[in-house]
């Protein structure tokens, strides 16, 4: 029983720490579209988060599609899973 | 100098930031030390930047806590990377006056695109398109955020080799 909850609150800790980097990502790139003047589309399933800056008309217009934010999503829980099994598996105890 | 006890209470307040076993091995003598200096700000981030390490060493000791810190560093990595990526898929879309349509797919996926509006009669008319190109002032906030974004990079990925080496 121990070892089940302390599973559950790894993945559920995991879950959250990937949530609160894509959160920060989605910023980010509000952030970069404001600077650079780019129009923002992101694609949430079947709705769509449009970001358009009417003061510069003539600027690209950014997409950003529902498999784009999955491989997003995946790449970051990837990246933590990579870099903690690496360090997992390579610890050894400080002298 | 003489200062009051009362002073250095906000700074006494910082050392229970530090880890139990710590403050119970060194919090006594530390607290008369806090006493003995002045309430400055210097003095307040040594004191946050030894907490810190104080937890660094703790993480380190312990193989789960360790593997549980390699997550978060490399959660931060991955969101670093794909914002470089978003840049530089900005850039390269700019690679031609007048931008250049890139779409970003994997077989029948597509992640993501950058289309450009066609506007033959507007600011960016030919000629202008081409001072542009000389004068790269629209690469210029990309360039300034994938520099900030590279620097960004660079301390994360030396940040536990630092933490690591200064003990």
């Amino acid at each position: 029983m121990r070892r089940l909850s302390a599973a559950v609150s790894l993945v559920l800790l995991s879950l959250l720490a990937v949530a609160v980097a894509q959160a920060s990502l989605v910023a980010l790139i509000l952030l970069f579209s404001a600077v650079l003047k780019l129009n923002l589309t992101i694609e949430l399933g079947l709705h769509y988060l449009h970001l358009s800056l009417p003061a510069a008309p003539y600027r690209p217009e950014v997409a950003v599609y529902n498999a784009g934010s999955i491989a997003s999503v995946v790449f970051t829980a990837a990246g933590g899973a990579v870099a903690a099994t690496w360090k997992f598996r390579r610890w050894r105890a400080p002298r | 100098m003489e200062i009051s006890p009362l002073a250095g209470a906000p700074m006494k307040g910082l050392l229970r930031l530090y880890p139990r076993w710590w403050r119970e091995r060194y919090g006594r003598e530390m607290e008369v030390l806090v006493d003995e200096l002045p309430s400055r700000t210097g003095v307040a981030l040594d004191l946050l930047l030894g907490a810190a390490m104080a937890y660094a060493f703790v993480i380190r000791e312990n193989r789960i806590l360790s593997a549980a810190g390699a997550y978060l560093h490399g959660v931060c990595v991955a969101v670093l990377l794909q914002a470089i990526g978003f840049v530089l898929l900005i850039l390269y879309s700019e690679r031609w006056p007048g931008g250049v349509n890139t779409d970003v797919a994997l077989g029948p996926f597509h992640f993501a695109a950058v289309m450009w509006p066609i506007d033959f009669f507007g600011p960016r008319s030919l000629t202008q398109a081409q001072v542009t190109r000389w004068l790269p002032l629209d690469w210029l906030p990309a360039i300034g955020l994938l520099v900030v974004l590279v620097a960004t990079l660079v301390v994360v990925m030396t940040a536990p080799r630092l933490l690591r080496t200064s003990r």
